[in-house]
């Protein structure tokens, strides 16, 4: 089974008293797009980070794209993220040491099975063709605009083809023509991979692009 | 792994600055201590080298390190002077070959050293260019001399004053350059070789007129008499003996008793060096025979001394040093947690990202230690050499 | 990989090629001869016929009196290069005084024979300053004019070169013999010629003939003249006041002077005759045959009748 089956989820935060999320049920179908939308700090973040396997549940099912995350050791899972997802952030999160075609290659740069290959530097460059910056291989994060810098975050993302493609509110720091573009660039590169797409946005004018918009309130167990 | 030392490398690739200031703190941190080391080592090694091939030096009585410095390293400070029958008297002995110095006088700076031409027999001191000095007035320079002052054979060089307000007495001599000395990594190499007449001349001891009997000079002339010639003050004393003059150069009195610094006696063989020791033990002359080495002995002691202090307070250095370098670091990773935190999402383990720190405090340390040694070498090849010519000073 | 690997093979055989370079120019097969460096003829001659062809004996290139000689920056190179200097010493070489030689190399032929030298007083003192009078005391210094002085020279000579050439001793020994027989020879024809000489007044042109008047006891006095010089009034008066109480008939130069002034000394009584002391090379000729034309001259201007 591929896609998102989740199953009685709960999670705590060890330290921060009181916050509890529990997640009765969540589908979400291979290769489909979703936004998930809700107030800040309800959990949303949270979300991403256990569909990812960053975090950990106290209890219940999470099986993404045919795996069961919640029998993972913690290898397991950073290796399944390196695999299978792609991660696109808020702040970008590009490295700034790193050029604009290093930071594609990253994740098989953190990967301890990476190994060197030509066929990384035509990733590289296809992707960045294809989000229009193929001039821009070896430029340095500082050089480049906001918006040029979230295309090259979600090349990053889509560099090892991965399964589920996450991102957390991509459009907070860009201006109104850039979110859109964006928006529909991830769209478009998670249709094109056959991936799932799952973006947080507290934006709601970005909605309409979606097939599919989840409300974290309704999604969740208030009890 | 190795995209850890990957990215450690861009990282300290990028931060250019910050990443030399570490290298650099670290590097001095390692280095102070290893350099002291090296220096006065070396230079005790070089200093007592010299010493060592000194076999004994004969001097007027008083400071024992004075004299021992003024002659083997052409110190400025000078000793006592001793008269030029000291050396006779050696000769005389038959114990022993004598070499005499006088060093009183500068040029530009550099010791101006009268002696024999045994002299450079005995310090295997071999030519570069040119020929020995063969007329008063001739010398020969050092390497250094040569190539600081930009002087070879056929250029001149001049004494300096040793006052300002010198008007009767050591006048400024010009003589030529006729030969430049091989590096020889000595004391030699800063100072310009003259005989030891040629220096007296220096001195005012002797000099040259024009023969006052043979008439041409009657403008120097004040009265003849008898047979007696009196010249007036117009009577030119030369600063330079040229082909022309030299002949009319001649000393007054007895050159027996003209200065020396010391004598370099060199015996034929231990014997020898221990019969005219003990000759000079209670000499009614009031003359000292030293042994070089074992002055600069007691002189090294102290430096090995200082030289402790000073490498206890490098260390003393060296831990704050640590201690603000590791602040540096600690602030650094503290303000790139984010950075770290994006990797571990993307699925970074915990050890890549410490070998991604290690990796970057590895490469600085082995910088570092590069650097270090570049530096030793250098400290090595050159330092002493600096180090002796202040010796010279 | 191949490139590299090629760069390094290169530079690897480049440094083994560097080694076989010789190791500096070939010398030639046999040792160049030791130098010997002579200040005077005489010496020159002595140590030619001492030595024969076992070293390379030498002159510098003096033009006019040895004695007089002032070696420049160019004569350096020959006397630091000799391996022996000969030098007449008592003060014959002033060039002594500014030079800077090693001594090792120097060999004084009157070192041993001091007792035997002449002091002469200078013709002038003079004086300058606080330091007051002082007279340059001088030597004689052409000590191998008498040959028993030239034997002992001789012999100081070939003792330098047996040094520098042990091997060769003997042989220097057997030829110094027989230029210690000529010598002697010589002295013997001086002797002759110089007795019938004895007991007369001498007039010498310049002091330089010391060693032949204590030699052969002779009684002369000298003047201060110069054979190409014409003398000066005071220096007529001066002779005529000289001959007035010692009254010569003969009077000795060591080169042939003026015509006039040979005319006027003609007519003052005096007969002019040259020896000369063979300081430098003679045009022709060698030692002996100069002394010999030395002892005909005298013989000459002796037998000359006015």
């Amino acid at each position: 089974m591929s896609g998102i089956q989740i199953s009685n989820l709960k999670f705590s935060y060890a330290s921060a008293g009181g916050f509890h999320m529990h997640i009765p049920r969540l589908d979400i179908a291979a290769g489909e797009c979703v936004a998930i939308v809700g107030p800040s700090g309800s959990g949303k973040t949270t979300l991403l980070n256990l569909v990812a396997g960053t975090f950990v549940a106290r209890s219940g099912e999470i099986d993404v794209a045919g795996q069961r995350l919640h029998n993972m050791t913690e290898g397991a899972r950073r290796r399944f993220r390196i695999d299978q997802v792609g991660q696109v952030f808020q702040a970008f999160e590009l490295l700034e040491y790193l050029s604009v075609a290093e930071n594609i290659l990253l994740p098989r740069l953190i990967d301890p099975d990476g190994r060197k290959s030509s066929d990384a530097q035509q990733r590289i460059q296809s992707l960045l063709a294809s989000v229009g910056l193929q001039d821009k291989a070896d430029k340095m994060p500082g050089e480049l605009s906001h918006g040029e810098r979230q295309r090259v975050a979600v090349c990053r993302a889509m560099f090892n083809r991965p399964a589920l493609l996450l991102a957390d509110e991509p459009t907070g720091n860009l201006d109104q023509d850039n979110k859109q573009k964006v928006v529909e660039l991830l769209i478009s590169q998670a249709r094109q991979h056959d991936s799932m797409l799952m973006m947080v946005t507290h934006d709601h004018s970005m909605l309409d692009a979606f097939e599919r918009v989840i409300d974290f309130a309704e999604l969740v167990d208030s009890k | 792994m190795t995209g850890a030392f990957f990215l450690g490398w861009r990282y300290l690739r990028y931060h250019r600055l910050k990443s030399l200031v570490l290298l650099a703190s670290v590097s001095l941190m390692m280095f102070l201590p290893t350099a002291t080391r090296l220096l006065v080592a070396d230079s005790a090694t070089a200093l007592t080298a010299r010493a060592q091939a000194t076999p004994l030096l004969l001097g007027e009585r008083g400071g024992e390190l004075e004299l021992v410095l003024n002659s083997l390293y052409f110190h400025a400070e000078q000793p006592p002077q001793l008269p030029y029958s000291a050396l006779d008297d050696v000769e005389d002995s038959g114990l022993a070959d004598g070499i005499p110095l006088y060093t009183r006088f500068r040029s530009r700076g550099a010791p101006i050293v009268g002696t024999s031409l045994d002299y450079f027999e005995f310090r295997n001191l071999q030519l570069a260019d040119g020929r020995m000095m063969g007329l008063l007035g001739e010398a020969v320079v050092g390497a250094n001399v040569a190539s600081e002052q930009g002087i070879g054979p056929g250029n001149n060089l001049v004494s300096s004053p040793e006052t300002v307000f010198d008007l009767a007495g050591v006048y400024p001599l010009k003589m030529r350059v006729v030969g430049v000395l091989a590096r020889s990594g000595s004391p030699d190499d800063d100072a310009v070789f003259v005989d030891v007449r040629t220096a007296w001349v220096i001195q005012g001891l002797g000099h040259g007129h024009e023969d006052l009997a043979q008439g041409k000079s009657s403008g120097s002339v004040l009265s003849r008499a008898q047979g007696t010639i009196t010249a007036n003050a117009a009577l030119k004393q030369f600063n330079e003996i040229t082909a022309e003059n030299i002949r009319d150069f001649h000393f007054h009195g007895d050159t027996s008793g003209f200065p020396l610094s010391a004598v370099i006696i060199v015996p034929p063989d231990d014997k020898s060096a221990t019969l005219l020791r003990g000759r000079y033990q209670n000499h009614e002359s009031g003359y000292q025979v030293l042994v070089p080495g074992e002055v600069l002995d007691g002189l090294l002691e102290t430096v090995f001394t200082i030289q402790n202090y000073i490498i206890l307070g490098l260390m003393m250095l060296s831990l704050a040093t640590i201690a603000v370098v590791t602040l540096v670091f600690l602030l650094s990773q503290q303000l790139r947690r984010g950075e770290f935190m994006t990797l571990k999402r993307m699925g970074a383990s915990r050890g890549f990202v410490a070998t991604l720190i290690a990796s970057e405090i590895g490469f600085v340390l082995l910088g570092s230690l590069v650097m270090t040694a570049i530096l030793s070498w250098v400290t090595r090849h050159y330092a002493t050499e600096f180090l002796l010519s202040l010796v010279a000073l | 990989m191949m490139k590299k690997l090629l760069f390094w093979s290169v530079l690897i055989l480049l440094g083994a090629c560097e080694e076989q370079v010789t190791d500096g120019s070939r010398l030639d097969d046999h040792v160049s001869k030791p130098l010997v460096l002579t200040s005077n003829y005489p010496l020159y001659y002595f140590a030619s016929e001492i030595a024969g062809d076992v070293v390379n004996v030498q002159m510098p290139d003096i033009d006019g009196d040895p004695a007089m000689w002032v070696p420049g920056a160019a004569d350096i190179p020959q006397l630091q290069a000799a391996d022996l200097i000969v030098i007449n010493g008592a003060g014959y070489e002033s060039w002594l005084a500014f030079t800077s030689l090693d001594t090792d190399r120097l060999l004084d032929t009157t070192e041993d024979i001091q007792d035997l030298l002449l002091p002469i007083e200078s013709a002038t003192l003079h004086q300058h300053g606080p330091e007051g009078e002082h007279s340059h005391e001088s030597i004689a210094f052409t000590t191998w004019l008498d040959p028993q002085i030239a034997i002992e020279q001789a012999g100081a000579i070939a003792r330098g070169l047996s040094a520098l050439v042990p091997a060769q001793a003997e042989a220097f020994e057997t030829r110094l013999a027989l230029l210690e027989k000529r010598l002697d020879e010589l002295d013997g024809s001086f002797e002759q010629v110089f007795t019938n000489l004895k007991n007369q007044p001498l007039v010498f042109s310049h002091p330089i003939y010391q060693y032949l008047q204590k030699r052969y006891g002779l009684n002369a006095r000298s003047l201060h003249w110069e054979p190409e010089t014409e003398p000066g009034t005071r220096d007529w008066i001066d002779l005529g006041n000289l001959l007035r109480e010692h009254p010569a008939k003969l009077m000795i130069w060591e080169a042939t002077p003026l015509d006039t002034v040979r005319e006027k000394l003609v007519h003052m009584g005096v007969r002019s005759v040259t020896f000369s002391p063979a300081g430098n090379q003679p045009d022709q000729g060698d030692y002996f045959m100069v002394m010999k034309d030395n002892l005909l001259q005298l013989s000459v201007g002796m037998g000359q009748k006015q």
